[in-house]
């Protein structure tokens, strides 16, 4: 295990950012704590780096205790959101800051501070930008520097904190790919914050959903897509249609009846029924019990808007299907579910 | 349903553990060294040059007894001598207001040769020296001074020592308050709403009322009260237009001034104090107004 | 009419002054500037200009003398000692305040700024008052004080106390914002990169807030050297001893030495006019590296 989190916790005042929180990160991973804001997870991280001290809890990191040490101590690289760059330095000395701050004995020569920093930059592909100022680069190419000064001091975790979260959508789509092939090269293990689904799933080894303070669900992004473990995860990842339902005897009963499904057991009464787009097949039916509300056509993929007995549902499905079903608004059709979950109220 | 077996937290677990939330703490932690370090030096620093001395005046008029105090202020000298200071500074700060909302205006809208050269300008009572701007200002209107002679000479005006000389040297003093004050609020001002206002068919003279003169009014009274408060503590650029004439032309601070010459230290103690509490109040009201100004055209 | 003269008229239609709905028409623009331009002039430019003119009134080499002249060399030379002593004393007070209210959260953080920011609204006079009041004869601790052999009033000390009173919060209330602004980022990440506090605050934080040190350093001495009220009350006025440069005009004022007077104002006067050239360069510059920060 690289770091082990066990039983964090941490308050600011009245408000509760982690409450009880246990956590191991494996070697050479790349870990997702996905969340929204105030869930937590930008103070895990914190914690993780030394930046904050819990109330609560231990921290190992290695295997050593690690929650006496100062940040300088850890061994931790700490990519931080706006990227804290030294605006005063240049693109070569913001990555030779964490070795020439050495004390005098542990300090590389400079001939090998030189070298290692412009190993670096090569890896950032940055080295044309040595000499420039923080504010003279763009937003990727200062995440970038981030990123090698952090790598600079050879850490033994890397942290990152909304990496991508400054970033336009395109330069981050980029950005995120060359990050994920770079872990894959240099294998460090690797933490990053993101508040940003589609990056989590799309770039780690594990998600890790946090929401409240606490961990809703930690698995592969596979895993917490297909198999939300609560209702919470269901909502926060992808869209999804939220029924109300009342289950009787392992049948969730939704609109009045109009749809019914079977459940796995165990939620009685009323509850919610979480059914993905993709999971909602429409077939054109004349004298049905649903109407095409409306049809909106997003690049390959329909979005399909039904009214169901005044219930209004979206179903998803590829533009060739829909041409095959030949629907269109105003039609009158059935629905069915491929694959709901229902939790209790 | 979920995955990997360990890893998998089961939703909605209640916490073993309620803690009550801890006492608001007297400051949050940080990994940043040198707090303990750098606050005590700053209090103590803060407390020896400052609080202290400010505390021995409070204690020094205290000495004088409730009914000494009153009768120390309210003579009839330092009675007028409140009215000259607060009369003059008020009446300054308020030829300031318009005269800067004017300049301020003209930096901040127009273009013109040399705009730069006059928004340094614009600080030089900041910079200069208050009894150099004392001098020059009684040598420029002494009867027989660049502008004393010919005011005197067409209009029989006297402008040294008189009240209006004070008048003059506290506007010296406190234009750039006004200037500085109104001057980012304006330049920030959004020019969408007065876009808006013309296409209704506001006229420029209603868009200046009744867009940018709201909008504005907080920093222009902050201004008017900064400058304000400076004339009525000023000293150097005062005393040597004043002609310092008891009931007259004697500002506050030369009371004082005279009272520790004549070693009555309870005394000038007591006229400091209360000129200290009136100015206080006076900033009080000034803030609680500006206030009510700030949250009536808050957005 | 030529084809491309057209066109260059249809341009100057299609890109209008970029105000042209939002301002008055010219003869409005043109009063309104007259008119601050020429209360600018009465008000700012002339008493400056009046400054150099009566010390030149009788020539260079009567402006020369006054000058040389012992007594007014003393005072150039004690103003000197006073600034030379307050600025740094100020200087570190301000680094060391706006470390801890800018770096920190505390309870009674807004108290401390407040306080910090008193003695601007506090009369130049009543600054020397209270000193007088302490530490002079009549004063809490005079009786002491003369005891043991000690002058703090009508002396070097007391002008240096006074003088430290009015210009403490010239540094601090520039860097406070300054560094409030910046956050603490960049700290933060020096220490997570294996940096010590002192490297931390050496390496980042100084070169983050330099040219904001540099303006209040400026303005601290520019008012440490001029002021005259505070140092007026405390200094006793003993010629060659005890009378800085302000100090020094007023007395030569008052004896009707206008020439030496005003020579030793324009002085002072040059001292304010640097400033103000070194501030507004500083402005110029401090300010595109402040936009910078703003990403």
């Amino acid at each position: 295990m690289a770091i082990q989190v066990s039983g964090i916790t941490k308050r600011f005042n009245d408000f509760t950012a982690l409450d009880s929180v246990d956590l191991e990160v494996r070697s050479g991973e790349l870990l997702a704590l996905l969340g929204p804001s105030g869930s937590g997870k930008t103070t895990l991280l914190r914690i993780m780096a030394g930046l904050e001290s819990p109330d609560a809890g231990g921290l190992l990191l290695n295997g050593e205790e690690a929650l006496g040490l100062k940040p300088r101590d850890r061994q931790v690289g700490f990519v931080f959101q706006h990227y804290a760059l030294f605006r005063h330095m240049t693109v070569f000395d913001n990555v030779a800051f964490g070795l020439k701050v050495r004390p005098r004995g542990q300090r590389p020569s400079s001939a090998e501070i030189r070298r290692r920093v412009t190993e670096l930059l090569d890896l950032v592909q940055l080295s044309p930008f040595a000499g420039r100022y923080p504010a003279q680069l763009s937003g990727g190419q200062r995440q970038r520097v981030a990123l090698a000064r952090a790598l600079a001091i050879e850490p033994k975790v890397l942290l990152l904190d909304e990496p991508f979260g400054a970033l336009d959508a395109k330069v981050r789509k980029e950005l995120r790919r060359w990050l994920r092939k770079l872990h894959e090269d240099i294998h460090v293990t690797s933490v990053f914050v993101t508040h940003d689904q589609e990056e989590a799933l799309e770039l780690a080894d594990r998600v890790v959903v946090m929401n409240q303070g606490r961990i809703e669900q930690i698995g592969s992004p596979a895993e917490v897509y297909d198999h939300p473990a609560s209702a919470f995860v269901y909502e926060f990842l992808g869209q999804v249609n939220r029924l109300d339902c009342t289950v009787e005897g392992g049948i969730a009963h939704i609109g009045d009846g109009a749809l019914a499904i079977a459940t796995d057991g165990g939620v009685q009464g009323r509850a919610v029924a979480y059914v993905r787009p993709h999971d909602l097949g429409v077939t054109p039916a004349v004298g049905g019990p649903a109407r095409i509300s409306g049809i909106h056509v997003v690049g390959p993929d329909a979005r399909i808007d039904i009214d169901l007995a005044g219930l209004a549902l979206e179903a998803e499905m590829d533009r060739e299907r829909l041409a095959t079903l030949g629907i269109v608004a105003g039609d009158r059709c059935a629905v069915h579910i491929d694959r709901a979950r229902v939790f209790a109220r | 349903m979920v995955a990997a077996g360990s890893d998998a937290v089961p939703a909605g677990r209640e916490s073993a553990v309620t803690v009550r939330a801890s006492l608001p703490l007297f400051r949050k932690p940080s990994v940043l060294p040198g707090f303990g370090l750098t606050l005590g030096f700053t209090v103590s620093y803060l407390s020896i040059i400052v609080l202290v001395p400010l505390a021995a005046l409070i204690v020094k008029s205290s000495g004088l007894g409730w009914s000494g105090f009153w009768t120390a202020v309210t003579t009839p000298r330092v009675l007028a001598a409140f009215q000259v200071s607060f009369g003059l500074s008020f009446a300054a700060a308020l030829t300031n207001a318009i005269f800067g909302l004017l300049v301020t205006w003209v930096l901040v809208r127009y273009d013109f040769p040399g705009k730069r050269l006059v928004d340094a300008l614009v600080d030089l009572p900041f910079a200069l020296p208050t009894a150099v701007a004392g001098i020059a200002l009684s040598a420029l209107y002494a009867p027989n001074g660049w502008l004393g002679k010919p005011l005197n000479e067409l209009f029989g005006m006297k402008v040294a020592f008189t009240p209006l000389g004070i008048a003059i040297a506290l506007t010296f003093i406190g234009l750039p308050f006004v200037v500085r004050t109104v001057q980012p609020i304006l330049q920030d001002l959004p020019p969408e709403e007065e876009e808006a206002a013309a296409s209704l068919g506001a006229s420029r003279l209603q868009i200046f009322g009744g867009i940018i003169l709201p909008a504005i009014l907080p920093a222009l009274v902050t201004g008017f009260a900064l400058s304000f408060a400076r004339g009525i503590g000023e000293y150097g650029s005062v005393i040597f237009i004043a002609g310092n004439m008891p009931g007259l032309t004697e500002i506050l601070p030369l009371l004082i001034v005279i009272k520790l010459e004549q070693y009555d230290y309870a005394g000038a103690a007591a006229v400091g104090t209360a000129m200290l509490a009136v100015s206080f109040v006076m900033l009080l009201i000034l803030n609680l107004l500006q206030q009510w100004m700030r949250s009536r055209h808050a957005r | 009419m030529p084809a491309d003269t057209i066109t260059s008229t249809s341009t100057n239609i299609a890109v209008p002054p970029v105000r042209s709905v939002l301002s008055e028409p010219g003869w409005v623009r043109f009063l309104l500037i007259a008119g601050a331009l020429l209360f600018l002039a009465l008000f700012l430019l002339l008493p400056l200009v009046a400054v150099f003119a009566e010390a030149l009134r009788h020539g260079f080499d009567a402006y020369w003398a006054a000058l040389t002249e012992p007594d007014a060399v003393a005072a150039i030379e004690l103003t000197l000692i006073v600034a030379v002593i307050s600025v740094p004393a100020n200087l570190l007070f301000g680094v060391a305040a706006s470390w801890c209210v800018a770096k920190f959260d505390f309870r009674g953080k807004n108290l401390l700024i407040t306080l910090i920011d008193l003695p601007f609204s506090v009369s130049p006079v009543i600054s020397g008052l209270i000193y007088v009041l302490l530490f002079g004869l009549n004063g809490l601790f005079g009786a002491y004080l003369r005891d043991m052999g000690i002058q703090i009033i009508f002396a070097v000390p007391g002008l240096v106390l006074a003088t430290i009173f009015v210009t403490f919060p010239f540094v601090a209330r520039e860097l406070i914002p300054l560094m409030q602004e910046q956050g603490s980022d960049e700290e933060e990440a020096a220490l997570v990169l294996g940096a010590s506090g002192w490297q931390t605050f050496w390496r980042v934080t100084i070169p983050n807030i330099k040219w904001g040190l540099l303006y209040g350093v400026l303005l601290c001495n520019a008012r440490a050297m001029g002021e005259f009220g505070a140092v007026s009350v405390v200094s006793g006025h003993i010629r060659g001893e005890t009378n800085t440069m302000p100090l020094h005009v007023e007395i030569l004022y008052n004896e009707y030495n206008f020439v030496a007077a005003f020579a030793v104002a324009s002085l002072l006067a040059m001292l304010a006019l640097v400033t103000l050239v070194v501030k507004t360069a500083l402005e110029w510059r401090f300010g595109e590296e402040l936009a910078a920060t703003r990403h």
